[in-house]
């Protein structure tokens, strides 16, 4: 079920009412239960896939803990094949195949693997990796295992983070099931802000930049390169908006009941640099990487000196393009990043020479504005359906393809409304940073009650009727 | 070597590698408490470490540091 469709309207405030109704007890049935309906609402027989890992990670939790030595490490690795089974199965077999049906047919041969056909379950990507941040946590001795069955269900099911994060950790989430919520008219005031902020974006911001970035993605053949940088920025804000929103009505309808979900989204393109970028863009996926995959390859590879930290950004970055889709577009973008931290590593000093020796007022906007420049170049791997038009564009973009005609004919062409649809993006764009700078950390605002703030809320509200699109469009991240 | 001492080569340590020499540590120094120790340059705090006091801790016991004080602890147990 799409957060920005009429279904949702409905079941929002029948979920969240019933919730606050029943008795405490039965609390957490009604919400799994809403969760399995919530989930049921793309490919309903789906819901096996994920009765499965929750099977095995459940017993898996319970018996490493009750284990010792060698024991407890292969319960934690079955718990960790089962996970990643499925995803390799689901998400990155067909990949895999393809590319060896490649190499029989480049080395002359007709034999070639039958593929998959098969829709990728919505979701796989966060909620497996939340399912094996629970097993881990156990391991580290940092959470204990969950005896409650359907608790434990919920906290791989809990259907405001179910599709597309936050990426929580047992920590985290599992004490907030067993606790009880009252209703508390300041959380559902300041979580209704930020649903409204949510629609705010994906409507007016997201919904509307898509318009320009699909006219322009779909004909790249015809675009000039101007046209395709102009798309390939207006992609990145897109994604920002589009993402973040999404983590934003999560966050917002998680905490009206009660509720307290991880801050996902910082500011990210304030970022001076990659590094700094990846601190505040994801948050909840980068951190899940830094925690269970870098961190420990740094440890492991420490006697290799600074090639041992290199290797080990190189090799999560790689990883967490794949994490995003089976693809040759999210490799590269993922080694890009990679490359980008790499270098960073290395400059290090460098930089903070350099920042010393140049006023602030350049040095950080110019900062920004490259890496501004890096992450949105990097999209373009993104956004493209394959690497052969990855690179078109690319190539289009950084030979000045067409240079004549830096207008933007496909604009009016395509958009509804032409100039007048680009105006309101960009303005709700400036609007959107804006409004994300005053309040800094989104909290405070969501949270901070005064007329000033109601007022406010109304012009969201208004800005939405006149200006969002409404056609239901799927968030980016679900197709992860 | 006793405690306080090893704390206060740690924070000539830190200074040295974080090229910061502001930085006061104390037991309960995490990561968060020192701008520039973040994810990166934790790693190459525990070498200089281990360099410097000539031990080697094991991974399990790096990834299980909750701060400062904990990590003086265990070269506490190394050099006795």
């Amino acid at each position: 079920m799409l957060f920005n469709s009429l279904k949702f309207l409905l079941f929002f405030p029948v979920v969240t009412l019933m919730y606050f109704a029943l008795p405490h007890r039965f609390r957490w049935l009604w919400l799994l239960a809403m969760s399995c309906v919530f989930y049921m609402a793309f490919v309903p027989y789906y819901i096996l896939i994920l009765g499965f890992t929750i099977l095995v990670d459940y017993f898996a939790g319970i018996l490493l803990e009750n284990a010792n030595g060698r024991q407890r490490k292969i319960f934690l690795i079955a718990s960790i094949v089962a996970n990643v089974g499925v995803l390799a199965v689901f998400k990155y077999y067909n990949f895999l195949l393809e590319n060896f049906n490649a190499l029989f047919h480049f080395s002359g041969s007709d034999f070639s693997f039958p593929l998959l056909h098969i829709i990728l379950p919505i979701g796989l990507s966060f909620h497996t990796f939340q399912a094996m941040s629970y097993t881990i946590e156990v391991y580290r001795g940092n959470q204990k295992a969950e005896k409650h069955f359907g608790i434990y269900a919920l906290y791989v099911m809990f259907y405001p983070q179910l599709v597309a994060g936050p990426i929580e950790r047992p920590q985290n989430m599992l004490h907030q099931f067993h606790a009880k919520h009252f209703f508390d008219s300041e959380k559902v005031i300041s979580g209704l802000r930020q649903i409204l902020w949510g629609f705010f974006k994906k409507c007016v911001v997201a919904d509307r930049l898509a318009i320009y970035v699909d006219a322009v993605y779909t004909n790249h053949a015809d675009a000039s390169g101007a046209n395709l940088f102009v798309a390939t920025i207006f992609f990145a804000l897109q994604i920002y908006a589009d993402f973040s929103a999404y983590s934003d009505i999560a966050l917002g309808s998680a905490r009206i009941m009660g509720f307290d979900l991880m801050v996902n989204f910082n500011r990210p393109y304030a970022s001076k640099s990659v590094t700094e970028f990846w601190r505040r863009w994801h948050i909840s996926l980068s951190s899940w990487f830094n925690d269970y995959l870098f961190q420990p390859l740094t440890i492991a590879t420490r006697n290799w000196g600074k090639r041992g930290i290199a290797f080990a950004l190189f090799f999560t970055f790689f990883l967490a393009g794949l994490w995003h889709g089976a693809g040759w577009t999210f490799i590269i973008y993922g080694s890009l990043h990679g490359l980008a931290l790499v270098y960073e590593f290395y400059t290090k000093k460098f930089r903070k020479n350099l920042s010393k020796k140049i006023p602030a007022f350049i040095y950080n906007p110019v900062s920004m504005l490259l890496t501004f420049l890096f992450v949105s170049m990097a999209m373009i791997f993104f956004r493209s359906k394959d690497l052969s038009m990855a690179v078109e564009i690319f190539k289009s973009v950084f030979t000045l393809h067409n240079l004549n005609s830096f207008s933007f004919p496909i604009m009016a062409n395509y958009t509804p409304f032409g100039w007048f649809s680009i105006i309101i993006s960009i303005a709700s764009v400036a609007l959107m940073f804006l409004v994300e700078k005053m309040v800094n950390n989104n909290l405070n605002y969501f949270q901070s009650d005064n007329q000033k703030n109601i007022l406010f809320s109304s012009a969201v509200l208004f800005l939405i009727v006149c200006f969002g699109i409404f056609n239901q469009t799927s968030f980016i991240y679900f197709q992860f | 070597m006793q405690k306080p001492e090893i704390l206060e080569t740690l924070n000539r340590i830190w200074r040295e590698e974080l090229d910061n020499d502001s930085i006061v540590l104390t037991d309960e120094s995490t990561a968060k408490d020192v701008e520039e120790w973040d994810s990166i340059s934790n790693i190459q705090l525990v070498v200089a470490t281990e360099k410097f006091f000539k031990i080697r801790f094991t991974s399990s016991e790096i990834a299980a540091f909750k701060n400062v004080g904990e990590m003086v602890d265990a070269i506490k147990n190394r050099i006795g």
